[in-house]
């Protein structure tokens, strides 16, 4: 007669003391990353909660700057709306500088020159802002400006091209605060993009050449339709990395609470992050929780972007996943 | 005999295809510079409307000639793609040409060694230098590293390592907090600077940094571990080795390299960051070793400083400021490239 088996229970998991630490101390440190956002989000939001809730939801839309006043007006409107325009610029100004610049290194470079171009990039992408708001502000503002007057020459008859005063000059305008943008981003746009590019089914490319395609068409009717989930997810980090971009966009913009729509020409526009930097220096009290909240609303809308961004990315790049 | 190649397009460039690729791509250059020229065109109207259009053509023709309808597309797109990524790198060339040639006038050893304590704006340059500001940003970023790259590596262990529920919603916060405006971190600080009445110090400017430099860390070396193969885990576990005995013992070296390089690229993120410590420190001209109390100057913020006036000689300080700034990134982001030698980890370095 056989004994009956004892059932063993497989116990999974860690066994030794020291790996409970292992796994508790790591635990610990990764769920510092909600820690960190929940404590950005509540101390901006202690600091900045009068100011909300004095001036409600013209904070937002309305137009006016005034900590002197009596009572304070504090609004945010202008530079909200030019940090979007000017967001806007730079990406439409980037993106196919990004995507040319992937596809020449992916599908047209030697191997060797591929990597020399990619560690190009990245050094564009490594240079500190304020650097670039350097040469932006000393060496790229009189080239763009010749740009900009060339621009308003010949299509001034289209608004956004369209300037009020032309003997103003054409320097601290949207414009050029786009292009500083898009020199900021494009090194994002493009290494997303590369690598969804690299990653293609060579297969696929290979068919459609030898199905008669020329490159031209290859690239309209097979890589961008196939990799545009991601490219759309690159231009959308840029367009946060656009949006929160404040030292570079200080020196070459001339922010003014005067709402510019959509003159992209005319010198003055508004960004929040560089507003929060030219008023930080002057603001007690009141005025300084108002730049609180107008960081507040900032963190929010890149939370928003970035979510949509890398949501985007990470399902058109799913050979990502462990 | 060049329509008879469009029916075989397999077949390599023949010689002479290559010279009528390299004549289409030659001729118009010179004739858009003598026609802008003798009609005293402007120099931007003339290279948009005349040269790429003339490119673009000539480019068309010869695709034509060679490969038929389809070699007109492969024209289209070569041209309009080299335009567009030569123009990425002219505006990548500007900015270090310009950094280089205006910040060597102004760097010297004396620049990079003295501090700024009786420097006013006019003040030649023959006096003066950053060396308080060098100081500053080593103090500052060091701090910020001994914070976040424990941090950041056990974070990127948690996500590898473990099986836990809460990896992808680590990894969320993670991007999240990737994508955070500096300025917002230094509002942050600041806010806990205003509620706690802490004194604006050294420290303070680097707790700003901390947000910025920690998701970046943690990103890149998640990628180093996952490049780890995982059999050389199971084997170590097999052994008999707990998690943490095969972590410390085999993953840890296998991804040595990979692990400095996040560790260089957190670095190369932070230390020129502006934004966060002009709200968290307050300036200073000399030399400070103190992370605790006080003012204490770094590049970037001298940078700032000195570009507000519209002196010469303190444009030039902030040129050659920029210029030691330039290098210390280089330097780091070289390493960091010398270091990391597999694909994966070096595309997360622009994110």
């Amino acid at each position: 007669m056989s004994e009956p088996v004892q059932r063993r229970k497989l116990v999974a998991g860690p066994l030794s003391k020291g790996d409970k630490w292992f796994f508790r101390t790591t635990s610990v440190a990764a769920h510092f990353a909600f820690v960190l956002v929940a404590l950005v989000l509540a101390f901006l939001l202690m600091q900045a909660w009068p100011v909300l809730q004095s001036q409600g939801f013209g904070f937002i839309t309305g137009n006016t700057w005034a900590p002197d006043q009596k009572p304070i007006v504090l609004q945010l409107g202008p530079m909200l709306w030019g940090s979007l325009l000017i967001a806007f610029v730079g990406i439409l100004i980037a993106t196919p500088m990004a995507i040319s610049m992937a596809y020449l290194i992916v599908y047209m470079l030697p191997k060797r020159l591929a990597k020399v171009f990619t560690t190009l990039v990245d050094l564009l992408a490594a240079l500190p802002s304020v650097v670039i708001g350097l040469w932006g502000l000393l060496v790229f503002t009189p080239i763009a400006a010749t740009w900009a007057e060339v621009l308003n020459t010949y299509l001034g008859w289209i608004p956004i091209f369209h300037v009020n005063h032309a003997e103003n000059g054409f320097m601290r305008s949207p414009f050029i605060a786009g292009w500083i943008v898009a020199v900021m981003i494009v090194p994002i746009i493009t290494s997303v993009t590369r690598e969804i590019f690299s990653q293609l089914d060579g297969d696929l490319i290979n068919g459609a050449l030898a199905l008669g395609g020329s490159r031209l068409s290859t690239f309209r009717k097979v890589i961008l339709p196939t990799s545009s989930g991601g490219v759309v997810g690159g231009v959308l980090l840029g367009l946060g990395r656009a949006v929160g971009e404040t030292v570079a966009i200080f020196y070459v913009l001339n922010l003014t609470m005067d709402i510019n729509w959509a003159q992209l020409l005319e010198p003055h526009g508004g960004a929040v992050a560089s507003w929060i930097l030219a008023r930080f220096g002057e603001a007690t009290g009141t005025e300084k929780q108002g730049l609180m909240a107008a960081g507040l609303v900032l963190f929010v809308i890149t939370l928003i972007i970035n979510y949509l961004a890398n949501f985007i990315v990470n399902r058109a790049q799913p050979w990502r996943k462990n | 005999m060049a329509r008879a190649l469009a029916n075989q397009p397999w077949r390599k460039a023949n010689n002479q295809r290559r010279f009528e690729i390299f004549i289409a791509s030659l001729i118009p250059l010179p004739l858009v510079a003598y026609i802008s020229i003798s009609q005293q065109l402007n120099p931007i109207l003339s290279f948009a409307a005349l040269f790429l259009p003339m490119q673009l053509i000539a480019a068309s023709i010869v695709g034509y000639h060679a490969y038929g309808r389809r070699g007109v597309g492969d024209a289209v797109l070569v041209v309009v793609t080299f335009f567009f990524s030569a123009f990425v790198l002219i505006l990548l060339l500007s900015v270090l040409s310009s950094v280089i040639i205006q910040g060597s006038r102004a760097i010297s050893w004396q620049f990079i060694s003295q501090n700024n304590v009786y420097v006013s704006p006019t003040t030649s340059l023959d006096y003066g230098g950053v060396g308080h500001a060098v100081v500053g940003t080593l103090i500052v970023v060091a701090i910020t590293t001994i914070a976040a790259v424990p941090l950041g590596l056990a974070m990127a262990v948690y996500l590898t390592q473990s099986q836990s529920k809460t990896r992808n919603l680590v990894r969320t916060f993670t991007q999240a907090l990737s994508g955070l405006p500096s300025v917002v971190s230094g509002l942050f600080i600041l806010s806990i600077i205003e509620s706690t009445h802490m004194g604006r110090s050294g420290f303070t400017g680097a707790l700003a940094l901390f947000p910025l430099m920690l998701p970046t860390v943690a990103r890149v070396a998640e990628e180093a571990l996952k490049l780890v193969p995982v059999d050389l885990r199971y084997a170590a576990l097999a052994l008999g080795a707990p998690n943490y005995r095969a972590f410390f013992q085999v993953i840890l070296p296998a991804a040595k390299s990979g692990l400095l390089t996040a560790l260089l690229l957190g670095l190369a993120r932070v230390v020129g960051e502006t934004a966060p410590l002009i709200l968290t420190m307050n300036p200073s001209s000399s030399t400070s070793l103190n992370p605790f109390s006080g003012g204490m100057s770094t590049l970037p913020t001298f940078i700032y400083n000195y570009l507000a006036s519209s002196y010469e000689t303190s444009q030039a300080r902030a040129w050659g400021a920029a210029l030691v700034l330039l290098i210390l990134v280089g330097f780091l982001f070289g390493l960091a490239r010398f270091l990391g030698k597999n694909k994966s980890i070096k595309s997360k370095a622009s994110k």
